[in-house]
């Protein structure tokens, strides 16, 4: 790897590093969401500054070239990442779809103690 | 036995007020209720002008959503009998004492308004009715119970199923869904004869664009349901 690229990396990975965490304390992420990208974001550094890691990995599990074992990674990583993700806004909607309903329902109710307290008609409006 | 009517309407400001005068008509003795799921148009304006009794969602929900939030509703009321009714003109309520009988005299746990048990009434079209059979295929496959109409929104459920259904009720195109859902819980599952008509005003929620891809969607939804419910239901 050439010196150059090493500066270059060196440099992007400290950079996104310091980005995420203005952005964390900004955003006001909560911390067990923020742990993953400071975590991520620290092996990038790691990875750019001892770049035999990856060369090690790579010959330990039988990759042949390292860059390879970058991207696998990496991509394997953030699969999972997108993967909990994907669980997790299915959740939210789910609570959010819970929270609608019993919301509605509690607003019909209001609505019919209204009518009958206004003797609009305690019997059945068709 | 205490019986409600679920009937979902998005964007039915048309057809709305006729569905529930004749279902006024038809059957005086059960109660119902409107569920707007945010519709765009004055459906929610309509039901309060005339009186009628409405659920109205601050946010669409889409149609699972708006059933079981009429489910939720029946559950907390203390209704023995749910009955699924559209808003949109299709059903006709004179079958309404048809579907809650097996329910009333115990035969039942679920009952499923068809078309397809007389072929009376409006058929679909025919690209629709290979579908529908292939999805009642499927779901003999997954299941072992043949039901022949199951994209009916017309269908009935006892207590036991209207607390099932307030926990767990499938989202995108629930019909399907629901069949295999009761079926895996040993519900009783009966189809009875209806007909239904096409829809009188607006135009129907799933055009014959998105067809290929709906089927697509149900059979995989259904699929991935068998599997996750093996353990719930066995």
């Amino acid at each position: 790897m050439s010196w150059m690229l090493r500066v270059i990396l060196v440099l992007t990975s400290v950079m996104t590093c310091f980005w995420i965490l203005r952005k964390i304390r900004k955003s006001q992420v909560r911390i067990e969401d923020s742990v993953f990208w400071l975590l991520f974001s620290l092996g990038l550094i790691l990875l750019s500054l001892f770049p035999q890691l990856a060369s090690w990995a790579a010959n330990l599990i039988g990759v042949v070239s390292p860059v390879n074992f970058v991207f696998l990674s990496i991509i394997f990583v953030l699969m999972l990442k997108l993967f909990l993700l994907s669980i997790k806004t299915s959740q939210q909607e789910h609570k959010l779809q819970s929270f609608v309903q019993n919301y509605a329902i509690r607003e019909k109710e209001k609505e019919d103690f209204h009518k009958m307290e206004t003797g609009g008609g305690a019997g059945r409006p068709y | 036995m205490k019986v409600l009517m679920i009937i979902p309407a998005y964007n039915e400001a048309e057809n709305i007020a006729a569905v529930i005068r004749h279902l006024a008509a038809e059957a005086p003795e059960v109660d119902y209720v409107v569920v707007n799921d945010c519709s765009k148009d004055s459906t929610a304006a309509v039901c309060k002008e005339n009186g009628f009794h409405l659920i109205s969602l601050p946010i669409n929900l889409g149609i699972g959503g708006g059933v079981q939030t009429g489910y939720l509703y029946a559950l907390e009321k203390g209704y023995d009998i749910a009955v699924q009714f559209d808003g949109d003109g299709q059903h006709d309520a004179a079958y309404i004492k048809d579907l809650i009988a097996p329910i009333e005299s115990g035969q039942a746990d679920v009952v499923i308004g068809s078309r397809f048990v007389e072929n009376k009434g409006f058929q679909s079209s025919a690209a629709r009715r290979f579908g529908i059979r292939f999805l009642s295929g499927l779901i003999k496959l997954l299941c072992g119970v043949r039901v022949r109409d199951v994209t009916s929104g017309m269908r009935a459920v006892n207590r036991g199923m209207i607390e099932k259904f307030a926990q767990n009720y499938a989202q995108d195109y629930p019909e399907p869904e629901a069949i295999l859902f009761s079926a895996l819980a040993h519900a009783r599952i009966m189809e009875v004869p209806v007909q239904m008509r096409e829809r009188q005003g607006g135009t129907s929620s799933i055009n014959l664009v998105r067809s290929m891809y709906y089927m697509v969607k149900v059979s995989i939804a259904l699929m991935v349901a068998r599997v996750s419910m093996r353990g719930e239901c066995g």
